[in-house]
């Protein structure tokens, strides 16, 4: 081998020397690809690293002394593939949730919490301006809040009328599963996504969305107050109410930060300011989809299932305090 | 604004040029074509879609429901897996979905980087607003009003000319998390036909320095393509080679001023010790700092990758 190599020009004799590693580094990265990380013992994980950085090394110098195309274009290739093995994903899908909601969820919750703040004193403002309204004029009722037909809550509406849909209940479990299913794509839940989604848009189609979601919330409890059934009212809101709207003002909270982040980027170009700001919005943002279905979970079943007002009360509320809890929990001692 | 300005940078006829691993070594990687990821979507789309149908489908036959409770139901199956899906399996299988990885396709970090867990959430998470609803919305185009009609085609215009007008192919969401798709690199190792011995045929095709003074790298690499060419099988294709060889061989000798005729029988071995010596030459001069690129003497920067073909 000694003699055949003496005669040979240097990048052969480069490559003469190295191409066993490359092979060798080869099997393992094939290995990976099909089987994963997890396939490779011991010894060869920690050769897959060592190859690897050689062979990248080797395509440093090859780039510089060969102008052999085959080995070029193969050394590039199988560095490529070597780098996508050795910095592929590690990450286990338990540890990833176990992390997500015992640390970075609530984090990320109480980062944005000015943000989740103004979102729920928009929701607030809207409510309070709703209520006012309808005792200035209750018409307004018709011109703001979007009635599906046959909903006999309106300014017309008697009492009896208010009591039917409150204690209202559903025969058998598909209905409830019916209105489990159509509540996701209620009101409440289009406005949370488009609360987050038009945030990065200045967070200015937010403000206006939360409002007017709090202004016909308002509305609804002044025309149940005029008749008499506030509180049977607020007990049927919060039971699912409390988690929903949680999730209305986090979800608008997060598309707020977003909105900052574009206003306002510091010393950050724009994108990159809004790259930063997405990774908590996300998370947040997540947070409120988990409480919708929650909320939906409380809307299609609990709510059928316990007409006292009371405990709707305190369930709703019970539920609202552990969300709370929740997102104060997770801190790093 | 910023956010919005068109960067050529990066990139060269579909190869990612300025992707730099930790280790220092900048890698090349193959921008995947728009429509192996559109195959890869609908194929991720199917797959998803069939999962929520046959759900469906079984909830139908045990609950005795009526139809559009189950239209709804269908409906919030596929709204509760699909992004899982992309997540869960990008995750699991290294960036790969069932789809990317029939079509070939993998996700990667831009930043040269580990691909994580949070730029895989993103970029699907986004898939939402670029993919799902504007197909939605598609879907029920008949009942739109005119002025969701409108709001729809803006939408679709808008997310396909992301990805057009981005030079490394990137949607919204790779945009927002940082990530691009590229195409598994695949190659075989050729071998060298420098590797042989050549002292014998260095001595039975002498060539001097003026000899080997008129080509550059690229028809050096241009020869080695031909000299790669795999076995072939007919007795036509034999003969049609051997007539390309042999007129690359009298180029060749024209050119380079090699007086002594080839035989034809010796012809592979003349081309084969030519370029070993041209070879040899050129490497030599590129050592020294004087890369020729072809024949016409044109000079290239020292540093420079080449592509997988």
């Amino acid at each position: 081998m000694d003699g055949a190599e003496e005669g040979m020009i240097r990048s052969a004799r480069f490559r003469a020397e190295r191409e066993g590693d490359w092979r060798r580094l080869e099997a393992l990265v094939t290995t990976v690809d099909k089987r994963g990380l997890r396939a490779l013992s011991f010894e060869d994980a920690e050769a897959l690293a060592t190859l690897y950085r050689r062979a990248v090394n080797s395509l440093a110098v090859a780039r510089e002394i060969s102008l052999d195309r085959s080995l070029l274009t193969y050394l590039e290739v199988l560095c490529a593939r070597a780098y996508l093995a050795v910095y592929a994903p590690t990450e286990s899908l338990g540890g990833l949730f176990r992390r997500f909601f015992q640390l970075s969820a609530p984090a990320a919750v109480r980062r944005c919490w000015a943000e989740i703040l103004v979102a729920a004193l928009a929701l607030l403002l809207g409510g309070l301006t709703g209520y006012a309204l309808f005792f200035e004029n209750p018409s307004w009722f018709d011109v703001i809040v979007p009635r599906d037909f046959g909903d006999p809550r309106g300014p017309e509406a008697t009492r009896e009328d208010l009591l039917g849909v409150i204690y209202d209940k559903n025969e058998t479990t598909l209905d409830a599963l019916g209105a489990f299913a159509s509540y996701l794509f209620s009101n409440n839940a289009r406005i949370a996504i488009f609360a987050f989604a038009l945030g990065a848009f200045g967070g200015l189609p937010t403000f206006p969305l939360v409002f007017y979601n709090g202004t016909i919330i308002g509305l609804f409890a002044a025309l149940h107050v005029d008749r008499g059934v506030g509180l049977d009212l607020f007990g049927w809101l919060s039971i699912h109410g409390v988690t929903e709207l949680g999730a209305v003002v986090l979800a608008a909270g997060a598309g707020l930060s977003l909105g900052r982040a574009v206003l306002f980027p510091g010393r950050l170009r724009r994108a990159d300011a809004l790259r930063a700001a997405a990774g908590d919005a996300v998370k947040v943002a997540l947070v409120a989809a988990l409480m919708l279905v929650a909320a939906a979970l409380l809307e299609g079943f609990g709510r059928q299932l316990i007409t006292d007002t009371t405990t709707r009360i305190l369930i709703g509320w019970g539920v609202g305090a552990l969300w709370l809890i929740w997102s104060m929990g997770g801190r790093k001692r | 604004m910023k956010l919005w300005r068109r960067k050529r940078k990066g990139t060269r006829r579909g190869l990612i040029t300025d992707f730099m691993p930790p280790e220092g070594v900048p890698l090349i990687f193959q921008v995947a074509p728009l429509g192996a990821r559109a195959m890869a979507q609908t194929i991720d789309l199917l797959l998803t879609l069939a999962f929520a149908a046959s759900f469906v489908g079984l909830l139908a036959l045990s609950l005795n429901a009526p139809w559009a409770l189950l239209q709804t139901l269908g409906a919030l199956i596929f709204f509760a897996i699909r992004t899982p899906y992309y997540v869960i399996t990008e995750l699991l299988w290294q960036g790969r979905t069932l789809g990317k990885s029939i079509t070939g396709l993998r996700v990667i970090s831009a930043d040269g980087r580990s691909l994580g867990a949070k730029a895989i959430a993103i970029r699907n998470l986004m898939k939402e607003a670029e993919v799902f609803t504007p197909l939605t919305l598609l879907a029920v185009a008949q009942d739109l009003s005119p002025f969701w009609r409108i709001v729809t085609v803006v939408w679709l215009g808008c997310i396909i000319a992301v990805p057009l007008l981005s030079p490394k192919r990137q949607r919204i969401g790779d945009i927002a998390a940082d990530t691009v798709v590229i195409a598994e690199p695949k190659a075989l190792l050729l071998p060298d036909l420098a590797a042989a011995p050549v002292e014998a045929a260095a001595e039975r095709f002498p060539f001097l320095p003026h000899n080997l003074e008129h080509y550059g790298v690229y028809e050096l690499q241009t020869l080695e393509g031909l000299l790669h060419a795999p076995p072939t099988v007919s007795h036509a294709a034999a003969e049609r080679r051997a007539q390309t060889l042999a007129s690359v061989v009298e180029m060749i000798r024209r050119k380079i001023d090699y007086a002594e005729a080839v035989p034809q029988h010796e012809h592979d071995a003349f081309l084969k010790a030519f370029y070993v010596a041209q070879r040899r030459h050129l490497e030599q001069r590129q050592l020294m700092g004087e890369r020729r690129a072809d024949k016409f003497h044109k000079q290239t920067p020292a540093v420079s990758g080449t592509e997988p073909s």
